[in-house]
């Protein structure tokens, strides 16, 4: 019983495959990998069933692919310009990826892998890292001119200077920390207030009736979960395109 | 909108319904084109989904904020364990990023669309950034 409760519980990583030791590594294959590749799948499961019967006019599930489709593509066209196209299976990819294993997290029982944040920081500092190379690869060192303000007076400037690079390196982490804390937050709440149903319930006929409130706000929060892991990918997917948007125009 | 639909009789006579045919494409050509340019007006805000942004915003607001005086806070942390300064590079840099964390937060709340400010006309809106940025 306690430990059906416990609301720390869930995010548990077992091995699944024992470690192997690879080139002096522990190695192995966890819940967490298993369910990385599941997401995979069904993102992949998804569309390639949304493609497959490409009709003039869509059925459900290619209206599906076709609005996933769209909507990240609308969102690339209007952040980064026409300049931006290439970076569409970038964004497209990191939406679907985090929209997918936010959504399989809410399953009962299913792990959810953005609740871990060395996956959210990864995915973080890959887009900042490659903010970075684009930008230098584009512009040169004439893209670190965007720590550099112009029309600053010289006295502020180094000021400036170091509070726009503090700016920048804090962006991996809002940009993980954000996806991470909702997805913690989100289910551990839901994870306590299911628990008070199930020790409520357990007490008789006054504990069923004292469990109605809690059960409401569970089912209150699972929908407000489904908006924040919809929203979360979201906003992750239009950050990174706020973000390249600086590599391909430092203007600032 | 002269009452297309009166004449739906296919026997009424044939140049007058030829000419009615090419009127009322005409109309309809141009309702098409009125009704489209109101939905990209009005798609173009909305997004249908400006509104359950404000939600992803708020938290966007507090996370930068946070990130922000975190990142100074570390910066000054670890360049006292570089220089073994202690207290003075934490103090620097806690309220750096503090500021780091105001500006992340103001450019956030600020660039509500970021695309069209930047694309048109660079140079007016860089200024009044920087001012901002300034005091």
């Amino acid at each position: 019983m306690a430990q059906a409760i416990d609301p720390i519980h869930q995010f548990q990583i077992f091995d699944i495959a024992g470690p192997f030791h690879i080139g002096g590594y522990e190695i192995s294959f966890t819940n967490s990998n298993l369910f990385m590749g599941i997401v995979v799948l069904v993102v992949t499961g998804i569309l390639i069933a949304a493609s497959s019967k490409a009709a003039l006019v869509p059925g459900r599930l290619q209206s599906i692919g076709e609005m996933w489709y769209q909507f990240i593509e609308n969102m690339v066209k209007q952040v980064l310009g026409h300049e931006g196209k290439k970076f569409f299976p970038l964004v497209f990819s990191l939406f679907s990826f985090v929209l997918i294993s936010n959504m399989l997290g809410m399953f009962p029982y299913f792990f959810t892998v953005t609740s871990h944040v060395i996956v959210t920081a990864a995915l973080a500092v890959f887009v900042v890292a490659l903010v970075v190379v684009v930008g230098i690869s584009k512009h040169g060192l004439g893209w670190f001119k965007l720590f550099v303000p112009h029309g600053v007076p010289m006295v502020i400037l180094p000021f400036i200077s170091i509070i726009e690079i503090i700016s920048f390196l804090s962006r991996p982490i809002s940009l993980g920390l954000r996806l991470f804390g909702n997805m913690l937050a989100g289910h551990i709440v839901l994870k306590v207030f299911a628990g008070f149903v199930v020790v409520l319930g357990s007490l008789g006929f006054g504990g069923v009736i004292g469990a109605i409130a809690p059960l409401a706000m569970a089912v209150a929060l699972t929908a407000l979960e489904f908006l924040v892991a919809f929203l979360q990918a979201f906003v992750f997917a239009i950050l990174t395109c706020v973000y390249l948007n600086d590599a391909l125009h430092p203007s600032h | 909108m002269t009452s297309p639909r009166n004449d739906k009789t296919p026997e009424s006579g044939s140049p007058k319904e030829l000419g009615d045919l090419s009127e009322r494409l005409k109309d309809l050509s141009g309702r098409i084109a009125v009704e489209q340019s109101q939905r990209t007006e009005s798609q173009k805000p909305s997004a249908s989904l400006q509104g359950a942004t404000g939600y992803a915003k708020g938290y966007r607001l507090a996370s930068e904020f946070v990130a922000g005086t975190l990142v100074g806070g570390l910066i000054g942390y670890g360049f006292d364990w570089l220089f073994g300064t202690l207290p003075f590079g934490l103090i620097v840099f806690l309220l750096l990023g503090f500021g780091a964390g105001i500006l992340n937060m103001a450019r956030a709340a600020n660039r509500v669309p970021p695309a069209q400010e930047r694309f048109g006309s660079n140079p007016p809106p860089k200024a009044a950034y920087d001012d901002e940025e300034e005091d």
